[in-house]
């Protein structure tokens, strides 16, 4: 079955495969960048997604709120005026015209409407001329010309009428509420006028402010715009109002501005119908002015910051992380190369065995035959070439038994190893050991040092065939070194599983490039006279550690000596040391 | 002291004839055989061997398969097992426990220590026979 590669494994593509880069550095390099970025870019995209998510959601909420205050705030006016418009036509209905004309009972009326609305300033009546005829309030204004007063002629064309905030001749401002009705002693229509003071529309307006607004105000919706009620930004009635309105006169039109500090102003303006008036509401951001830039900068630094750390923290661990894959690796690979080491040595043991076994049989007969010459030669009296040809013979027969002296190392390598486990004193065992070499040693002029780990474990392991081991490799080590050298041998506790044994010389040192091949058959450096090695002690050491469950290792460099460290179990793991035997194909 | 009968059986006709030869100039009776089938057919036949070489790599029926049969004929027919192979020494290692063989000599033996074999081979089935005799 073949498994789809999945997005990661395409991003990761060539970061996965092993085998064509492995030891690349390059391999790495593009693993931590890949790595650092897809990290990054978790990190950041929804941090940013989440704050634009949460600033559109705040701006929405905001325009919602905004939209229902401007609404509210707009019944509320329009209720305010036609309260007072109410009771104008209330008034007119209940009373005739006489009554109403009449200054006593136009000043009780007054004093009656006043006591129940204080924020009415006057009333008066004006004729169809424009001609005030009766008076009630504060100033002497009968006989005053309204005709060409805005409340006067927008009478005529209809019933009610709400006028600009103006001074008048009162010189304070205010604004105009009128209704029309009919003086059937002339036939005409007259007037019905209130003033009401703007300061009472101003208090008005601050009961339906909010905390959440930042500033409610009236501006006139025709001609130049003026503030027709007080505002905080822009200053007291009849100032100017430095912005045009909407061209949109039913509903609400929200905009937004900018402020001084380049803070958001949201602005919503709504016609009030049946009056000269557009309500503004203004509405800050929830910070504004020096906060607002005072906020931006710390939450920049705080952003900047984290983000800063962010991109640390992930650096940190992305090369902590590639560093671990890198160490994984490489160990992997050394496993690689040693189990290919192992199998190397192992299919050569099994050839050099096989290769032993068919040339024993030959070398028998041939040792056979050669007996048989010296024997009948033995039996045969003197001729004329017998000195000759026994001599010859003999060379022919230490020949075949050097031929017989390899053969059977190599049989005994290849054949199965039955292990008599025992509890060993490892120690001990290398004061025995080197009882049987410090004779050579000592004529060699070589001196031998004990360093033995104090309070070993005792192991479980073979003892003829440690013995064997360690023979080899101190031999090996007086060999390396000649005349006159030193050799230190140590036993140390490993960890809680093992023992390690150096065997370290002070000899002329192996060559890196050999080091590699030192473990198989028939490789020796000793070619030199008597010394002439066979090629297998190591080979067949290396082959009896891996039966007792252990390793071997050397470090080496000419010229200063070399180290062997061998490593044996405590406890041997028979049923893996089985397995090892079994695989490793020596027990033919 | 009557001559020992000894039965070489080796499928390496070379060698099996040599050593015959080797070991008549010893003094000993020698017979070769070329394979187990002609031993097993000598032995049944004769009231030989006293002391048998048997190799243990073998066409057919192999060496420890006709030590079987031989020592169940006759338990006091020595058999000295020969081997040019790794497999033969752990028989040699493990002692007094050899399947039934005196003992095992990897090839190419020494003539000297092989006839010290057969000398000793020779004794025991001696003493073996001489307590047969008492019981």
């Amino acid at each position: 079955m073949i498994n789809k590669p999945g997005w990661i494994q395409r991003i990761f593509h060539d970061v996965e495969d092993y085998h064509k880069t492995l030891t690349s550095p390059e391999r790495y390099k593009r693993f931590r960048r890949i790595l650092f970025l897809v990290m990054t870019a978790t990190f950041l995209i929804p941090l940013i997604l989440t704050t634009m998510l949460s600033y559109y959601a705040y701006r929405s909420q905001m325009l919602t709120n905004l939209r229902w205050n401007a609404e509210s705030a707009k019944r509320t006016i329009e209720a305010f005026l036609s309260e007072f418009q109410n009771v104008l036509v209330y008034t007119v209905n209940e009373h005739t015209y006489k009554a109403l004309v009449d200054q006593d009972s136009l000043n009780k009326l007054y004093h009656r409407l006043k006591s129940h609305y204080p924020g009415l300033v006057d009333l008066g009546i004006i004729d169809h001329e424009g001609i005030q005829r009766a008076y009630a309030g504060p100033f002497d204004l009968i006989g005053k010309d309204y005709s060409d007063r805005e409340c006067f002629k927008a009478i005529s064309s209809s019933k009610t009428f709400v006028g600009k905030v103006e001074m008048g001749y009162r010189k304070v401002p205010h604004f105009a509420i009128a209704v029309s009705f009919f003086n059937t002693d002339v036939g005409q229509n007259w007037v019905f006028r209130t003033s009401i003071d703007v300061t009472t529309l101003d208090k008005y307006i601050d009961r339906i402010s909010t905390g959440a607004l930042s500033d409610i105000f009236l501006v006139s919706r025709d001609g130049e715009p003026l503030l027709q009620s007080s505002s905080q930004q822009y200053g007291a009635p009849l100032s100017p109002y430095p912005f045009e309105l909407p061209d949109n006169r039913i509903g609400i039109t929200i905009t937004e501005d900018r402020g001084v500090w380049d803070y958001v102003v949201l602005k919503a303006v709504s016609y009030i119908e049946g009056t000269p008036w557009a309500l503004v509401l203004l509405k800050h951001g929830y910070l504004y002015g020096k906060d607002w830039s005072f906020f931006k900068a710390r939450l920049f630094f705080i952003v900047m910051i984290s983000t800063i750390l962010a991109l640390l923290v992930i650096l940190r661990i992305t090369n902590l992380f590639v560093s671990r894959i890198r160490e994984a690796d490489e160990k992997r690979e050394s496993m690689l190369a040693e189990v290919e080491h192992t199998s190397k040595l192992a299919s050569i043991g099994r050839l050099a065995a096989g290769v032993a076994h068919e040339i024993n049989n030959p070398l028998a007969i041939i040792s056979a035959k050669t007996g048989l010459i010296m024997d009948l030669l033995e039996l045969s009296e003197e001729f004329k070439y017998k000195p000759k040809i026994t001599a010859e013979i003999h060379g022919t027969s230490d020949a075949v038994e050097r031929c017989k002296v390899i053969t059977h190392r190599l049989l005994g390598f290849a054949r199965r190893m039955d292990v008599t486990l025992e509890s060993i004193d490892i120690n001990s065992l290398m004061q025995e050991v080197l009882g049987f070499l410090d004779k050579e040693a000592l004529y060699r002029g070589i001196h031998i040092d004990l360093n033995l780990g104090e309070s070993l474990p005792v192991i479980e392991s073979d003892r003829g065939q440690l013995q064997q081991i360690f023979l080899n490799l101190i031999n090996n080590a007086i060999d390396a070194i000649d005349k006159d050298g030193r050799i230190t041998i140590a036993t140390k506790l490993r960890d809680q599983n093992a023992i390690q044994i150096d065997v370290v010389d002070n000899g002329k040192g192996i060559p890196q490039e050999i080091i590699s091949h030192i473990f198989e058959p028939f490789f020796t450096t000793k070619d030199s006279g008597e010394k002439k090695g066979t090629g297998l002690g190591l080979f067949i050491t290396y082959g009896i550690i891996k039966k007792l469950g252990g390793q071997i290792s050397i470090r080496s460099s000419v010229g200063v000596g070399s180290t062997f460290s061998v490593i044996l179990p405590i406890k041997i793991n028979l049923s893996r040391r089985m397995h090892n035997g079994a695989s490793e194909g020596f027990d033919s | 002291m009557a001559q020992v009968k000894v039965l070489i059986v080796d499928d390496e006709i070379e060698f099996a004839n040599t050593l015959a030869e080797r070991l008549n100039i010893r003094g000993f009776e020698t017979t070769a055989c070329f394979c187990t089938e002609d031993a097993l057919a000598l032995i049944h036949a004769k009231d030989f061997p006293d002391v048998v070489l048997l190799d243990l790599k073998m066409p057919r029926m192999d060496g420890m398969e006709a030590l079987n049969e031989i020592k169940k004929y006759n338990p006091f027919i020595e058999v000295i097992l020969l081997t040019g192979h790794g497999a033969g020494l752990p028989l040699a290692s493990v002692g007094n426990n050899k399947h039934g063989a005196f003992d095992c000599v990897m090839k190419p033996a020494d003539i000297n220590e092989l006839t010290a074999k057969i000398n000793q081979a020779m004794a025991r089935r001696q003493a073996n026979l001489n307590k047969g005799d008492d019981e």
